[in-house]
């Protein structure tokens, strides 16, 4: 269980989020919709640790990891991965030595074990003729998947966190990426792999979570499923989600 | 920014100073890391080190060789220039050159690994950014910059051999014999000590501003430029401290 209790952050006059609290399983499919700016960013950095808010409690599993130090916090990561928004791969790095990063940092496995495991992921995302390339002549869409390919290598995590996977990227690749998100958080409760997903990009995150948060001035307004979701009478969230209507013909 | 924030940056930037050469007694250590950065500020520097050098020493040494014509000592050009070099304009010039060359790189090549999350990254796969991307960095710095001014006043003193040798028409045997002279401990030890301290402070600040980038292009632009500007500061006041220090501890009278 993810849990924020009145989580505040502020950077200097701005506040970020304000007194902000929710509660996700680990294996659940949600999306959190924002414009930009709002701090879903922010969100997933301070589910990871990598922030700490200046009030209030984020509970994972039971423990409160607002007074971790970096060491206890090592493991509360292990339970997550990300891809950020841009893929944020290591750009002095090839693809191969990308994915293979977590597995030489820490596995121990010989190098002819990662070479294999490597492939295997390659493959799984589709990405095997990238894997001698390094990440600046990958395109887009590319890069998310050799970020998420990375991610994957690490282990078996139990929510993985996405930040705008798609933003930037055409329709097609989209809504492969999509797929792929959908497909490795497939599978049923509580055994599989749960996915937090921020964007603003409504119709994506309609293709990949089945629960929704809309993030405004630094509060959750909305919170539910898609149902509810399309039966908002908030209309500035109706605004927010007007291209779901849109494209209902084609779906 | 207010004093809270001010505490906190001294606080993290004496964590980074401490922790990031004590890294390399602990594993794991990234070796392929270090050599690449020793490979570029090293070897990547050897060029404008040269360069500078050899423009400084002929320089200093036309200068000296003529103040001293005036006074009919010029045959002492040798020593003057020996000892202003190894001792006082030899480390610094190499060491402001480093901070614009390396100083800025490593701040730069930080802080847009901060804004892509490739920091971020590291930490969320247990890495300690100290441990991988500064302490090789600091490493290579305290090893590379002494180098790099032993040749860097080698060349200088060459540069000045041909300035007496061959402009000031002096004779070239006694020039060297006068460098050999001066080539006791004190001024050696005051020239390797200098650029050794030197080469912690630039790695260090300049990782600093690098890791406390936030903000964009404009992030970047004002941590890569706070990093040369610290450093250039740095190396000039401490090169005036450790002058004093060096010169009471050398037991030499002012
Ligand atoms: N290091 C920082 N310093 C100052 N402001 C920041 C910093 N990081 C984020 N912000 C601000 O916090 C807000 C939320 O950022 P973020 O979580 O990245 O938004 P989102 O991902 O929703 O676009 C933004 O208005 C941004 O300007
Ligand atoms: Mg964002």
């Amino acid at each position: 269980m993810i849990e924020f209790r009145d989580v505040v952050l502020s950077y200097g006059d701005h506040v970020v989020l304000d007194r902000l609290s929710f509660r996700i399983n680990f294996y659940e499919r949600v999306a959190i919709l924002g414009g930009s700016g709002e701090g879903k960013t922010t969100i997933l950095k301070l589910i990871l640790g990598l922030i700490r808010p200046d009030e209030g409690r984020i509970i994972i599993d039971g423990q409160d990891i607002t007074v971790m130090s970096e060491s206890e916090l090592r493991d509360v990561r292990m339970k997550f991965s990300i891809v950020f928004q841009e893929g944020a791969l290591f750009d002095s790095l090839s693809v191969r030595d990308n994915v293979a990063f977590c597995l030489r940092e820490y596995s121990g496995l010989s190098e002819e074990e990662i070479e294999e495991r490597v492939r295997a992921l390659i493959r799984r995302l589709g990405i095997e003729d990238a894997i001698d390339l390094m990440p600046e002549e990958l395109s887009g869409g590319m890069q998310r998947r050799v970020a998420i390919a990375r991610s994957l290598a690490a282990g078996r995590p139990k929510t993985m966190l996405y930040d705008e996977p798609t933003t930037g990227l055409d329709p097609l690749t989209s809504d492969n990426i999509c797929a792929m998100i959908k497909e490795l958080s497939s599978g049923e409760p509580p055994d599989r792999m749960g996915l937090i997903i921020v964007t603003h990009k409504v119709s994506d995150a309609a293709k990949v979570a089945d629960r929704f948060m809309y993030l405004k001035n630094g509060k959750i307004t909305f919170d539910g499923d898609m149902k509810s979701l399309k039966e908002t009478t908030d209309p500035e969230l109706r605004a927010f989600i007007n291209e779901l209507f849109t494209i209902e013909g084609r779906c | 920014m207010n004093l809270k924030e001010g505490i906190k940056k001294v606080q993290d930037f004496y964590i980074l100073s401490v922790k990031a050469p004590i890294g390399i007694f602990q594993r794991p250590v990234y070796i392929r890391d270090i050599i690449e950065q020793m490979d570029y500020a090293g070897a990547g520097s050897l060029f404008i080190v040269l360069l500078v050098s050899l423009f400084i020493g002929m320089a200093l040494s036309l200068q000296v060789s003529a103040e001293l014509g005036a006074l009919g000592l010029r045959m002492y050009t040798g020593r003057i220039v020996g000892i202003s070099i190894i001792r006082e304009i030899g480390p610094v010039a190499i060491a402001l050159s480093f901070a614009g060359r390396v100083g800025s790189g490593m701040a730069s090549e930080l802080g847009s690994m901060m804004l892509g999350h490739q920091v971020d990254i590291l930490r969320v796969y247990g890495i300690s950014p100290i441990k991988k991307l500064v302490t090789p960095r600091v490493i290579s710095s305290i090893v590379m910059l002494p180098i790099l001014t032993i040749i860097g006043d080698a060349v200088s003193l060459f540069g000045g051999y041909y300035i007496v040798a061959f402009v000031s028409h002096q004779s070239g045997s006694f020039y060297w014999s006068q460098i050999r002279d001066i080539m006791i401990f004190e001024n050696i030890f005051a020239g390797i000590a200098k650029p050794f301290i030197f080469g912690y402070l630039i790695s260090c600040i300049s990782c600093y501003m690098g890791l406390s980038t936030s903000g964009g292009a404009r992030g970047l632009r004002r941590s890569t430029t706070s990093a040369v500007v610290l450093s250039t500061i740095m190396i000039i006041l401490s090169d005036f401290v450790l002058t004093r220090i060096l010169l009471y501890l050398l037991g030499m009278r002012v």
